[in-house]
């Protein structure tokens, strides 16, 4: 019975944990998105020290900025300002705000 | 006296053309370097990149980036990034790790050169 619970309990940790991944709102994505796009909604703004451009995120796909903004978030990729934003977000709002810069129109 | 000023000053303007033209060809060699990669040499290193991204950078599987059109600096610095341990990636870790400087260039040259879906998002 309890090798029962603990299977249907895994099958609704990973379901659920599924579903979280895979709806964004645009929508919602545009307000939650603010932030971003002091630099992210500034073409040619660059990064300092070391110096390079903010990279282009309209038109990216959405499961990539998701990945991205996890892995700022636990410190797999190194960015104090990237890493600062990131740990705010719920799983909820990445999903949103990838779903923003994915599927926005080009200009 | 009043012919020696002007001399002068037409020498002075002289020089002060020579450093200003000085500064500006500097300038110029330093935009140059800094976008130093060859797009067609990158194309021919970018196969193995191709399996992911898309031969052209327009990756067809979204757990991967789209790097058509991507600034190229930025491209740089995720190469570099993957090579020092900055990003962590187990994929990319394995496929950085045996690039020159002149490869990374050379490839984010390329990528940056294409054409895509991707743009930089504008406010204004």
């Amino acid at each position: 019975m309890r090798r029962i619970v603990n299977a249907l309990g895994a099958v609704l940790i990973s379901l659920s944990a599924s579903t979280a991944l895979a709806t964004g709102d645009a929508e919602q994505g545009r307000y939650k998105a603010h932030t971003c796009l002091g630099c992210h909604g500034a073409p040619g703004y660059s990064n300092a020290y070391p110096t390079y451009h903010v990279p282009k995120l309209g038109g990216q796909h959405a499961e990539y900025i998701v990945a991205a903004l996890n892995a700022y978030a636990a410190g797999q990729r190194k960015h104090p300002t990237m890493h600062a934003n990131a740990v705010t977000l719920s799983e909820q709002d990445i999903a949103d705000i990838a779903a923003y810069f994915a599927g926005m129109e080009r200009p | 006296m009043m012919r020696t000023s002007s001399l002068t000053t037409v020498v002075g303007i002289n020089f002060r053309l020579r450093f200003i033209a000085g500064i500006v060809l500097g300038f110029a060699l330093a935009t140059t370097a800094a976008a130093g990669g060859d797009p067609v040499a990158g194309r021919e290193k970018s196969k193995v990149c191709a399996a992911c991204h898309g031969e052209d950078g327009n990756s067809p599987n979204p757990a991967y980036p789209r790097l058509a059109g991507q600034y190229a600096n930025y491209l740089e610095r995720a190469l570099l990034d993957y090579q020092s341990g900055e990003r962590q990636n187990a994929i990319m870790a394995g496929l950085a790790a045996p690039l020159s400087k002149a490869d990374i260039e050379d490839l984010s040259a390329y990528f940056a050169g294409q054409n895509g879906d991707l743009f930089a998002v504008d406010l204004d």
